[in-house]
């Protein structure tokens, strides 16, 4: 029998959370943005009211959300660009490969965008034989491993230099005999120049649409987002219909935010703006402009009263950085193209809430999420909602049903729950004693397997509480 | 003609995601209102004095940035980073202003200038100006106009030329002056840019010159 995604979920994350080379890793990838973002968030002077500023711009842009995207396309337009719009991921796909084959592009340099990975672009295009250069570093770390972006701001977090330095030396040079960081990007770099001279077609995401002036803004350090933007012939901008915001204006305060909260830098080293394709006079740039709208299931959300503010998401990253659970179980565990909170509240509605139900679950609720989210979308009351939506729309198994039943039941009538709690402590220390903690008969086991037992008290508290009173 | 067929954005889903988006907008969702006066709420520290914020900034940035009294030191100073780097083609910006800088600066460099196209492959360095320079975050704003798109990324190195009077205290202003000058209108690209190209994507550790300019320098010459 194939695995269900929750079966898959609980078993990597198993493992990933026992992995110690990996947990080590993260640590010191978590510890350094931790320090980086908390020193990028002191530079501004009021975060709160930077938080709510982003909060309201991204507001006012969904909730005109048709209004603003006609306005952008009409600017785009204009310039001589061209604006498709995609109810789902395989008209996008198509739309992008058709535009290929129909302009003979053979070679594609791409600049980190997660809804190409939604999407699968990139094997979508391979399969009519066109090469695919993600050219992110990381991207180009992780594409090289056949692998998915570990995480939605730093795709190859998960890897250290030694694995990197051996990956290079496994599919780009034997040669390579230095695993410091400086010399393995002076090898991808050499490699990509290549690429980035002889591609046909630059593919982008974008980080914002802006309405008034018509341009897409794109957000990176490396500087490979430039030219994927400046050195090609065509250039493909694929992006959610949720990116679009009012005004150039805006971009003062949502530039830095972002910046502060995806890695504690004031502002990203390239914040570019393209509003089209190269005009008479120019020097340079594509000119071929396309920009691609996918809507793919982001419409529905907006219909949805409680989480339309799920759509204000600008992909910094910062609530997978906080989560305790991201952490522990990291990137890959979750199966899914966006993963931590954001992934786990978005997930559902892309993908169905049937198989992605569980997600909601991969949460404490402790709401490090809501708090470092810097358009302040509610994530850990969403994955609140999402539990009771599944719930209420009856694809959660009879026996949780069942389960849940048992579970009210006994929780509201004080004797059962005296009796249940007095067969527990008596079963357990019987358990224990005989030295069966964390194995199968054991109960508890899910804790248990990789801790010490939790010392059993000898009484409920409801029995210690009488005493202490008769006491004082 | 095929041309102007393919300049509409007509495609089937467009009216139909449109439809969705305007029925989804109907629902009336219910938004805890932003409290009054919120809204005046200063929201990045006030720049008192631009010049030093700048200075600051770029060092953060890992940029250089020279201070420059008149033309002749701005041409000392670029002769000296230019003699700083290997020989090869230098791509410059089709500008009066930087052809007077350059032959004093370097009269014997070969010269591409931004009429004869985009900086190659092999360029070593770029000299440009720029649009503006913005206080708050160390950074300069570039336009197709300012030698391409190309012009600031492709080398290893990028020289911008600029005057004190380029220099606006933040992004508030900059974004402003581009939507005021409808800078759109005649550029299709426009970019800040703040520092040298740069990665993270290994163990976060911060490496400077990824796949653009390992070098930043600004020649900021006093006065307009």
């Amino acid at each position: 029998m194939t695995q269900t995604a929750a079966q898959r979920f609980l078993q990597d994350a198993a493992v990933k959370s026992a992995d110690l080379v990996h947990r080590e890793i993260i640590r010191r990838g978590m510890d350094s943005y931790d320090a980086a973002h908390l020193k990028g968030r002191a530079r501004i002077k009021d975060w709160e009211a930077a938080r709510e500023k982003c909060q309201e711009i991204k507001r006012d842009a969904i909730n005109h959300l048709d209004r603003f995207l006609l306005q952008f396309e009409e600017k785009v337009v204009a310039r001589g660009g061209h604006v498709y719009w995609a109810a789902n991921a395989e008209e996008a796909c198509a739309y992008v490969k058709n535009l290929a084959i129909r302009l003979g592009v053979r070679t594609v340099v791409k600049s980190k965008s997660m809804v190409t990975e939604e999407i699968h672009l990139s094997p979508a295009l391979e399969r009519e034989g066109i090469k695919v250069w993600e050219t992110d570093l990381g991207e180009f770390i992780v594409q090289l491993r056949n692998e998915a972006p570990y995480h939605i701001v730093t795709p190859a977090m998960h890897l250290n230099r030694g694995q990197i330095a051996t990956l290079f030396r496994e599919k780009l040079d034997p040669g390579i005999s230095s695993d410091d960081p400086a010399d393995l990007m002076a090898v991808a770099r050499r490699k990509l120049r290549e690429a980035f001279f002889t591609a046909e077609m630059g593919i982008s995401g974008a980080n914002f649409l802006v309405a008034d002036a018509g341009v897409v803004a794109i957000s990176t350090n490396e500087g490979n987002g430039r030219l994927c933007t400046s050195i090609p012939p065509i250039h493909v901008v694929v992006t959610g219909i949720e990116k679009v915001i009012p005004r150039l204006e805006d971009l003062a305060v949502l530039w830095p935010v972002l910046a502060t909260s995806g890695t504690g830098q004031g502002i990203t080293t390239y914040s570019t703006m393209i509003a089209g394709p190269r005009q008479s006079g120019e020097v340079d740039g594509a000119g071929e402009f396309h920009v691609v709208l996918v809507d793919n299931g982001r419409s529905q959300l907006l219909a949805d009263a409680e989480q339309r503010e799920v759509l204000h998401c600008i992909r910094c990253g910062a609530c997978l950085n906080i989560c305790p659970v991201f952490r522990h179980v990291g990137g890959h565990a979750y199966g899914t193209t966006y993963p931590g909170p954001i992934g786990s509240v978005l997930t559902p509605h892309l993908n169905g809430i049937r198989e992605f139900k569980h997600l909601s679950y991969a949460s404490s609720l402790c709401g490090a999420c809501s708090s470092v989210c810097p358009v302040k979308i509610d994530l850990h009351h969403h994955l609140l909602q999402n539990r009771r939506n599944a719930t209420e729309s009856r694809v959660t198994k009879s026996s949780e049903r069942v389960i849940f039943r048992m579970w009210r039941a006994v929780m509201s009538s004080p004797s059962m729950y005296a009796l249940g709690g007095w067969t527990m402590r008596k079963a357990l220390r019987t358990l224990y004693a005989l030295g069966l903690a964390g194995t199968i008969l054991d109960p508890m086991r899910v804790w248990n397997r990789y801790r010490a037992p939790v010392p059993l008290p000898s009484e409920s508290f409801r029995a210690r509480w009488r005493k202490d009173r008769a006491a004082s | 003609m095929p041309q102007a067929k393919e300049a509409q954005t007509e495609n089937s889903s467009r009216d139909q995601i449109l439809g969705r988006i305007r029925a989804a907008l109907r629902i009336v969702v219910s938004e805890p209102a932003v409290a009054a006066g919120d809204s005046k709420r200063v929201i990045f520290q006030t720049i008192d004095d631009p010049l030093q914020r700048f200075e600051q900034e770029c060092a953060a940035n890992l940029m250089e940035c020279a201070l420059t009294a008149d033309g002749e030191a701005s041409a000392q100073h670029l002769a000296k980073v230019l003699q700083s780097l290997p020989e090869g083609e230098a791509f410059v910006q089709e500008d009066p202003t930087l052809r007077r800088l350059v032959q004093l600066a370097a009269p014997a460099r070969a010269i591409r200038w931004s009429t004869e196209g985009a900086p190659g492959e092999a360029s070593q360095v770029t000299v440009t100006l720029a649009e503006a320079l913005i206080a708050q975050t160390g950074s300069i704003l570039v336009s197709a106009g300012c030698g391409g798109r190309g012009a600031s990324v492709i080398a290893p190195c990028h020289i911008v030329y600029a005057r004190a009077a380029q220099l606006v205290p933040d992004l508030a202003t900059a974004l402003g002056c581009i939507s005021q000058q409808r800078t759109f209108d005649r550029n299709s690209f426009a970019c800040v840019i703040s520092g040298s190209s740069r990665t993270a994507d290994i163990e976060k550790i911060l490496v400077q010159g990824a796949h653009g300019p390992r070098r930043l320098v600004v020649i900021l010459q006093s006065g307009t």
